[in-house]
């Protein structure tokens, strides 16, 4: 669990995080969000002392990281970073060797780990491990930088807007595979993104910040686009937020109509689907009911009413 | 022809002055390389020493070498210590100004993912911005050693017992001649064409895969 306790970061006499009090849970992924200049970034980086409160304790599993040595403390934490920053002049196998060979690792273990790594982040070692950065796609490089980030099995990975500069395409991809990846590894993410989307699509919880490092809301991406706890929130969350909020319910947890003996309904969603689909479902068919199946078996019946409740 | 001949006739007399040429040069590129490795990572963290250390560097660059062999002769005596050491502050310049080129050229995003991942300062220099400015670094070195193996042919008028002494007891006679003027010259042109072509040959091999900055 990474603790702040009333953190603060003072530039002269503008304020870049303002008394940030909150908990990120272990294995959780948490997204801190918000406008340009809203301290979100200035947050992560105070976390690995890449940038030092002006006042207030960070602490990490109890522990104040202002007694730890910073270089452990760095490499007990995964840092990554939107413009990737891969040695250009190491191969990416090196690259990602990079904090194995920082805490002394023989040889024979860096290598074992760099190509279980690098099959972690979808690029066989077979294929991948001898090249050099610039012989890759932006996506190939951001993974690169993850599996970097990976190096020793830190439990922590900081995430500083690493999808931020790839086609939205590659981008989804990565976020899938983000959740995929942490379905494997249970880490305490924390991802930094100005793209209120990617914070609700990939955070456990959100941290909402406006500018001069106010913490908005702190909330889980449900919570957050029911109740939005001001007109910033509101605002930032943008349109369409109920309906947005579908999208993170599947169909299987919604309070489904009971099947009766009538006519069932012919269009069909998948329980593990989520209520966003079943909507869209539900506008196709002829009735506005749509039957709910569980591997081809029939569980419930969703329709309009049944989406409004979900949504409260 | 004639110069090819004359070379040959006074080979005996030419054998150390080729010797004691290399060997000033060996020196004053060694030692400047070294100084100039340093002061360049010094200038490359501290705009106010880069402003003083290239200015000062500079400033010895426009002093006439035969004023300054001259002027260092009184302290350090006749012979190969003054030049050697005029040599090294004229070395300067170059391969201070391109150590620091070459570490500023460094993209941010690189230094950054590396002192985030846990490297010291000083493991972020040697093992991320120095690989990376090695190509514009040997630049330097070579532009120094092509310019001191021509300036140190002046070294001669102090006292160096190199290529320069038959170039200068040439014109210093009446009975000087063009093959012995050339004597001098040619080798050292030699030399110089050598030690450049040698250096871009390991210039090109170390700069693989690192950042492309033109080595001015």
């Amino acid at each position: 669990m990474i603790t702040f306790d009333r953190v603060s970061k003072r530039y002269g006499d503008v304020d870049a995080v303002h008394e940030l009090s909150l908990e990120i849970p272990s294995h959780e992924i948490v997204i801190f969000v918000g406008p340009s200049g809203c301290g979100k970034t200035t947050s992560l980086k105070m976390i690995n002392r890449l940038i030092e409160p002006s006042s207030g304790v960070i602490s990490i599993d109890g522990t104040d990281t202002s007694t730890v040595d910073v270089n452990e403390l760095r490499r007990s934490l995964g840092y990554v970073i939107q413009q990737v920053g891969l040695f250009p002049h190491q191969t990416v196998a090196e690259n990602v060797a990079t904090v194995p060979r920082l805490a002394g690792w023989d040889k024979r273990r860096i290598v074992a780990r760099t190509e279980e790594l690098l099959e972690l982040v979808g690029l066989p070692a077979a294929q991948y491990a001898t090249r050099l950065p610039a012989e890759l796609s932006g996506g190939e490089r951001q993974r690169v930088g993850v599996a970097r980030a990976l190096g020793i099995d830190p439990n922590v990975l900081l995430m500083d807007e690493p999808f931020g500069a790839i086609d939205p395409i590659a981008r989804e991809r990565l976020q899938n595979e983000l959740l995929r990846l942490q379905r494997v590894v249970g880490k305490t993410i924390v991802f930094v993104t100005h793209d209120i989307d990617e914070a609700i699509r990939l955070g456990d919880r959100v941290a909402l910040f406006s500018t001069g490092g106010v913490l908005e809301q702190y909330d889980t991406p449900e919570e957050l686009l029911a109740h939005p706890a001001s007109q910033f929130v509101e605002d930032f969350l943008g349109e369409g937020r109920m309906v947005r909020r579908l999208s993170l319910i599947t169909v299987r947890d919604a309070p489904l109509a009971v099947i009766n003996g009538s006519l069932p309904p012919i269009e069909k969603v998948d329980a593990d689907a989520t209520l966003r689909d079943a909507l869209d479902a539900v506008l196709r068919a002829e009735d506005g009911r749509v039957l709910v199946v569980d591997s081809e078996r029939p569980i419930g019946i969703v329709d309009a009413d049944v989406i409004r409740r979900a949504s409260r | 022809m004639s110069t090819l001949r004359y070379i040959l006739d006074n080979w005996d007399t030419l054998r150390p002055q080729v010797l004691t040429h290399l060997e000033i040069v060996a020196i004053s590129i060694l030692v400047a390389a070294v100084a100039g490795l340093a002061l360049g990572i010094l200038a490359a963290r501290s705009e106010r020493f880069a402003a003083l250390i290239l200015a000062v560097t500079g400033i010895i660059l426009t002093v006439p070498s035969f004023a300054l062999f001259g002027l260092l002769s009184i302290w350090f005596g006749l012979g190969n210590p003054p030049v050697v050491i005029g040599l090294i502050l004229y070395a300067l310049l170059p391969i201070v100004r391109n150590t620091r080129a070459g570490i500023l050229a460094v993209d941010s995003a690189v230094t950054e993912a590396a002192r985030g991942m846990g490297m010291s300062g000083q493991q972020v220099l040697t093992r991320v911005e120095l690989p990376l400015a090695l190509g514009v670094i040997l630049g330097g070195l070579r532009q120094a050693t092509v310019m001191i193996v021509a300036i140190a042919t002046v070294g001669a008028a102090v006292g160096a017992n190199d290529l320069g002494q038959p170039i200068f007891s040439a014109l210093s006679r009446d009975t000087g001649t063009l093959e012995q003027v050339l004597a001098g010259i040619i080798p050292v042109a030699i030399i110089g064409i050598f030690a450049d072509v040698v250096l871009a040959g390991v210039q090109r091999l170390l700069s693989k895969g690192r950042v492309a900055v033109a080595a001015t």
